[in-house]
């Protein structure tokens, strides 16, 4: 059993590395996140509500775009490992097939994750930049935040830029700094947001809260308010569950099919699952429209991003009702996964 | 399974089948094969003859059609025999985006070593297969003769108590093609049991005990090199020092006791021989050291087995 999991280990940190290493990693990522971050640049309707566009589409680009780097990393990292020979180099190992696949799926959800924690910072940074209307002593009416929105795309390019001095002078590898750069220079720009207001002012110097409640904060050296909305945390935890689905789903797939086939079927089965609750409504159980609906993973449950409009909240308890279906579709793919690769000649 | 074999093949067949099932070609006809503990066994023959497709399934990387193999007397697929070998695939099969010290380290962790040992044999391998300067660069960028080192590398990092060597001097020039003959003939005499398929028929003829010759996936020939090479009609007398006068008289003395004229030349060394030589007055020519931990062979096997 220990054995086991150090092998598991082993194998997930090394899918992870080289997955983080390939190019089209590190450009999925830069895409989500600058078309996140350049959202509020190009908005021109509010949807009803502040934020609302610059939260949606990030939400959007992390599924969509997720979808593709876990599908396609897990092509990578089984069908194609399979082809190139480097599967059968493990499996040649005392290494059970079973462990392999699992820890392929545990290598690719770690890629994902970075991508998710990259995206859902450029979101929530997004938004904060959107168009908001702000009444203070001396203004009121809409104000975007120029300065966060400036700070995050610089953020990016530190990123990319520490990556390649890394890589001159110490040759650390660019793939792996840039792309984990990006994510840690987002998540440093949320976090640094919340010590100005959007006007650039600093809260300690200027003595007022993110929220306009009108609180003293003068004797604080730094105040700190993030001028973020937490709300979208629980609905991109839920496409972070779905990600992992469609990661199980991928490296199943790959067992027997080339990456290209593995991310087909997979963006069949997003849009099968989005529609599920449409093409199977009223369907028997024993119809095809209802073994499809039973089969295919009910993406509704994980896509809840109308639920925070006009100032909705996601129950926890939901988040978590949601990662047991999740857990379970996990298992049942990566079963299915195992019980493909059990008999599958390795050439 | 007799105690003193380490592999044992009865029957084994494989055929090869396309997405409907329909047999494509049949690889491996019903093959019986032996290796002995101890030994250096060669297998040979000419491409497509079923070699690799054996070690495959020796390995259970390959699902035997009919038939029975055992390692260590248990099937492939079982991790605990796993254990004990070390395989060197015909192609070094490498993630290319680590590097040899990473790669071993990876490799080590598969079979439970623990860091430490782990990092210990990675770096004695890394200094015996002469990569220990470049242990820090991405082997995707590695020519194939470095990428076979590291390949010869990883086989050995359990201290493996079968070595199975599929095409082990490819890629290598002619130094390392030496030092892999050397290596398999130390690691014999330190009672590892070795398995290796060649193209190079010289490099077979000079580490291998007994051979098999496989053709269109049969067995066509098996035995001890010296037994199936032997011409039992004829002598060769291998002289130093003799005059031209001596070698007349010696010649007409053999030509009168068997009737008819004899063949007369004066050996030359090999091409690799006189390569070597060339090559060793630059100083390349590093005598061979084995890893230290491969030398306790006993010891190592035990340890990576309690792992």
């Amino acid at each position: 059993m220990a054995l086991a999991l150090r092998q598991l280990c082993a194998i997930a940190l090394a899918t992870w590395v080289e997955a983080i290493q390939q190019p089209v990693a590190l450009l999925v990522q830069l895409t989500a996140v600058v078309m996140t971050l350049l959202v509020p640049v190009f908005q021109l309707h509010r949807f009803g509500e502040e934020g609302r566009l610059a939260r949606d589409s990030g939400l959007s680009c992390m599924l969509v775009f997720g979808l593709v780097l876990a599908a396609g990393t897990a092509g990578r990292s089984v069908a194609d490992e399979i082809a190139r020979g480097t599967a059968s180099a493990a499996i040649g190992k005392p290494v059970a097939r079973a462990t392999f696949l699992c820890a392929k799926w545990l290598g690719v959800f770690g890629v994902v994750a970075v991508f998710w924690s990259a995206v859902l910072a450029a979101t929530l940074l997004s938004e904060r930049c959107s168009a908001h209307f702000v009444v203070q002593e001396d203004f009121a009416g809409y104000a975007t935040d120029p300065r966060t929105l400036a700070l995050s795309l610089a953020g990016v390019a530190v990123g990319l830029l520490v990556a390649a001095a890394r890589h001159f002078f110490w040759r650390r590898r660019f793939g792996v700094t840039a792309f984990l750069g990006v994510a840690l220079s987002q998540i440093l720009v949320s976090v640094l947001s919340g010590f100005y207001n959007r006007f650039g002012q600093f809260f300690a110097a200027r003595g007022e809260s993110a929220c306009g409640c009108g609180g003293e904060h003068l004797h604080a050296l730094l105040d700190w308010h993030p001028g973020l909305n937490g709300r979208v945390v629980a609905a991109a935890v839920l496409v972070l569950l779905a990600l992992a689905v469609f990661a199980a789903l991928a490296t199943a797939l790959a067992t027997r099919l080339q990456t290209g086939a593995a991310l087909a079927v997979c963006a069949l089965a997003l849009l099968l699952g989005l529609a599920g609750d449409t093409f199977a409504v009223n369907a028997s159980v024993l119809s095809a429209r209802g073994v499809a609906a039973g089969l295919l993973p009910d993406v509704q449950h994980f896509w809840m991003c109308d639920a925070l409009a006009n100032g909705g909240r996601i129950a926890w308890s939901y988040v978590g009702a949601v990662s047991a279906y999740a857990v379970t579709c996990c298992a049942i793919f990566l079963t299915a996964g195992c019980l493909s690769f059990r008999g599958r000649d390795l050439g | 399974m007799d105690a003193d074999n380490v592999i044992e093949t009865h029957g084994a067949r494989k055929v090869f089948r396309d997405f409907w099932r329909r047999p494509v070609v049949e690889a491996v006809k019903g093959l019986d094969l032996t290796v002995r503990r101890g030994e250096v066994y060669g297998l040979l023959g000419p491409n497509g003859s079923g070699k690799s497709t054996t070690i495959k399934m020796l390995l259970g990387l390959l699902r035997p059609t009919s038939g029975t193999l055992c390692v260590f007397g248990a099937p492939p697929s079982d991790t605990q025999a796993k254990s004990r070998i070390g395989y060197l695939p015909e192609v070094s099969h490498l993630h290319p985006f680590l590097t040899p010290r990473e790669t071993l380290m990876y490799y080590a962790s598969l079979f439970g070593l623990g860091r430490e040992d782990a990092r210990r044999r990675t770096e004695e391998l890394l200094k015996m297969v002469d990569l220990d300067h470049a242990a820090d660069r991405a082997v995707g960028r590695f020519s194939k003769g470095m990428a076979r080192r590291v390949g010869l590398a990883q086989a050995l990092v359990n201290a493996p108590e079968l070595l199975i060597l599929d095409e082990p001097t490819s890629g290598l020039d002619p130094i390392g093609c030496r030092e892999v003959k050397d290596l398999v003939r130390l690691l014999a005499k330190d009672g590892v049991s070795v398995l290796m398929t060649s193209h190079l028929l010289a490099d077979v003829e000079d580490v291998c005990d007994r051979v098999a010759i496989m053709d269109r996936g049969e067995l066509r020939a098996e035995g001890r090199i010296g037994e199936l090479l032997r011409q039992p009609d004829a002598v060769r007398f291998l002289v130093a020092g003799l005059d031209e006068q001596a070698v007349a008289a010696l010649r007409g003395t053999i030509e009168s006791r068997v009737g008819h004229p004899v063949q007369q030349d004066y050996p030359s060394m090999s091409l690799e021989a006189y390569f070597l030589q060339v090559v060793a007055s630059d100083g390349r020519l590093r005598a061979f050291e084995v890893a230290p931990f491969l030398k306790r062979q006993e010891n190592a096997g035990a340890e990576t087995r309690h792992a």
